[in-house]
């Protein structure tokens, strides 16, 4: 046992580091991840350990990021690309979704592409529309892409070396505002000791309702569970993990007992995960439902000005009113 | 083309290779017109001496095509049934029927229908071959009017920036699709390799050795590590831009025709000329007919993704 203390951001680091030093072929690629070591510091210190050629500063160029990742993993490289901010993804979005994402089908089967794009993503950190977007969905709605998010350092840790171990394209969502939330990580353990990178998890047991979450509206949900337990309500929270392919096995089970469920997450909700996972329950536990599924989102606008954000992001009083509606169904 | 051409003096080999792909793209516009091929496709007549002449320059490099990339394809691979069954959707196609006239992959092989997406792809490649150190290149052919697009300047920023053994060769007709080069592109690609400190050079001549003897130096100059390398073929588009959707005027596609290798090289020896055409043409004929008896190619019975 090797248990630290550690934030998302630094777990995130560590993961990194392990997935380097574990493969020679992983690389990562980025706008000032060298020397900076990123923005939010995700890769600080591994250009100054593994050299320039791994750890690559490159030009803003973020089609021409993803596309050179492209070429290096069709010739046997794991690149990781971070993407600076959620909003400066769009102009990678054609090589991710006609290239990085259609290669296994076109080439049938023959060639996957192994890599990682790492994405900070959604908001509440003051700042602008395209430092706070949650774009998750466009990536989870592609064929061929796998998108997950973690939410807690250990799975920051774990999950970002599990995704670059993977053969199959991932699409990593890290909770930018949650980089600072601090956690215990055990750094001894390998990547067999930890949950498969496409399962959802059961984050906080309960009996009277389901919450499902990702990314940083878990701890958001979980605030919301421990508030509603002061009421005498047990809320079960589930951490989806995985946005694509999702693991809906323990939501069905939980919706079975609990018979209400609430989906949270920042991304508007229109035509948005929640819609997909309400649709699904409902397909599969339709006698077991006391109430609809109800969605807890982000409103159906571009991002505000900062200012509003606070108006605009789905906090714990929005997710204790839907439990509420749900039951007053 | 601004100068009157010569007439071609011209291997028999390469011939044949030439008046093969000439056949196999007007066998594919019949092909279209009689409803026995369904999707779009994009014929290179007119520009085949390009692929030919580069062929045997590429020998062991990574090529990028686009959608007007039978030609590259042809001339790379002794693989003609391979791609009209990828076309036609027949068992045996280059990728299973998958990916159609323009998204074709080998190992060393990739097109795309998306204008100036191969760019910064055969960058990465390019960064992966510079350092395995073994003097390979990554070439990308693009048209004239892709130089529009966006990543076409990531890729070139990131190729000079790096000094990658990139090679882009432009096959700049004249036109994208219906617009005049004039009408779409500002300054010169000249120009924009200039801008980026890239080596360039324009080829006016459709003489297959004198292509090879002008561009071999310039890629082994590129092999060397000198940098990547821009070269512009001022060429000529016969057909149409897909098919039955020209939007030149008749004088406009009689001077290209008349300026075209076929006529040009026929004139200097018919007899020699009519022997190769004709057993390219019966090559076609005999690669049609196998490839229309086959099976339809199966749905692909694998997952999106590798591993659960
Ligand atoms: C990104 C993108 N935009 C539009 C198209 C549609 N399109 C296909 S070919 C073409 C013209 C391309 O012109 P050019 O690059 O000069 O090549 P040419 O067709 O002349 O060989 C257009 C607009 C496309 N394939 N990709």
């Amino acid at each position: 046992m090797a248990t630290e203390t550690l934030t998302i951001g630094k777990a995130l680091n560590t993961g990194l580091r392990r997935a380097m030093e574990r493969d020679d072929k992983v690389i990562l690629m980025g706008e000032d991840i060298g020397k900076l070591g990123g923005v939010f510091r995700i890769t600080d210190g591994l250009q100054k350990d593994f050299g320039e050629e791994r750890v690559i500063d490159t030009p803003l160029a973020e089609a021409g990021i993803v596309g050179t990742a492209i070429g290096l993993a069709l010739r046997g490289y794991r690149p990781v690309c971070e993407i600076q901010f959620d909003g400066f993804v769009y102009p990678a979005y054609d090589q991710i979704v006609c290239q990085v994402a259609k290669f296994r089908y076109r080439s049938r089967g023959n060639v996957t592409l192994p890599m990682v794009i790492r994405i900070p993503f959604g908001g509440g950190i003051g700042a602008v529309e395209h430092h706070s977007e949650s774009p998750e969905a466009y990536f989870a709605h592609t064929a061929g892409l796998k998108v997950v998010s973690c939410s807690s350092p250990e799975d920051a840790h774990f999950m970002i070396q599990q995704a670059i171990a993977s053969d199959d394209p991932v699409i990593f969502f890290e909770p930018k505002r949650r980089y600072w939330e601090k956690g215990p990580v055990d750094t001894s353990l390998g990547l067999d000791a930890a949950a498969p990178l496409h399962s959802s998890r059961v984050v906080r047991p309960g009996t009277d309702a389901t919450i499902v979450a990702y990314g940083p509206m878990v701890k958001t949900s979980l605030d919301a569970a421990t508030a509603a337990a002061e009421d005498g309500r047990s809320l079960e929270v589930i951490d989806l993990r995985s946005l694509s392919p999702l693991d809906m096995g323990p939501v069905y089970d939980s919706v079975r007992r609990t018979g209400r469920l609430v989906v949270v997450h920042e991304a508007p909700g229109n035509i948005g995960l929640g819609a997909e996972i309400s649709a699904r329950v409902t397909e599969e536990c339709f006698y077991s439902l006391e109430a609809p599924v109800l969605r807890v989102t982000g409103y159906n606008t571009p991002y505000p000005a900062s200012r509003l954000e606070e108006e605009y992001l789905p906090d714990l009083d929005r997710v204790l009113d839907a439990v509420d509606r749900s039951f007053g169904w | 083309m601004a100068h009157p051409a010569p007439p071609l003096v011209v291997a028999r080999a390469d011939l044949a290779a030439l008046l093969f792909i000439r056949h196999f793209e007007t066998a594919l516009l019949e092909l279209f017109a009689q409803g026995r091929v369904a999707g779009t496709t994009h014929t290179c007549l007119g520009q085949e001496y390009i692929p030919v002449a580069l062929a045997p320059l590429l020998a062991g490099d990574h090529v990028f095509s686009n959608h007007r990339g039978h030609g590259h394809y042809l001339a790379r691979y002794d693989d003609p049934a391979g791609l009209l069954a990828e076309i036609m959707g027949r068992a045996g196609g280059v990728c299973g029927g998958v990916g159609g006239s323009q998204h074709l992959w080998r190992p060393d092989y990739l097109s795309t229908g998306v204008q100036g997406q191969s760019v910064p792809v055969a960058a990465g490649v390019a960064l992966h071959l510079q350092q395995s150190g073994r003097g390979q290149l990554a070439a990308a052919f693009v048209g004239d009017g892709t130089f529009g697009e966006g990543a076409v300047y990531e890729g070139l920023n990131l190729a000079a920036l790096w000094r990658l053994p990139l090679v882009l060769f432009v096959e700049n007709n004249g036109i994208a699709q219906s617009t005049p080069t004039d009408r779409q592109l500002a300054g010169t690609i000249a120009g924009r390799a200039a801008a980026f400190g890239i080596a360039y050079a324009g080829v006016d001549t459709d003489d297959v050795g004198e292509i090879r003897s002008a561009v071999g130096p310039l890629l082994a100059a590129v092999r060397d590590g000198g940098g990547p390398l821009i070269v512009e073929f001022r060429t000529r588009r016969l057909g149409p831009h897909s098919k039955g959707d020209d939007s030149r005027t008749p004088a406009e596609l009689a001077a290209l025709r008349s300026a075209d290798w076929y006529a040009r090289t026929r004139a200097l020896d018919p007899v020699t000329f009519d022997e190769i055409d004709e057993r390219q043409r019966a090559r076609m004929a005999a690669v049609l007919a196998d490839v229309a008896n086959r099976e339809p190619a199966g749905q692909w019975a694998g997952t999106q993704w590798a591993a659960a």
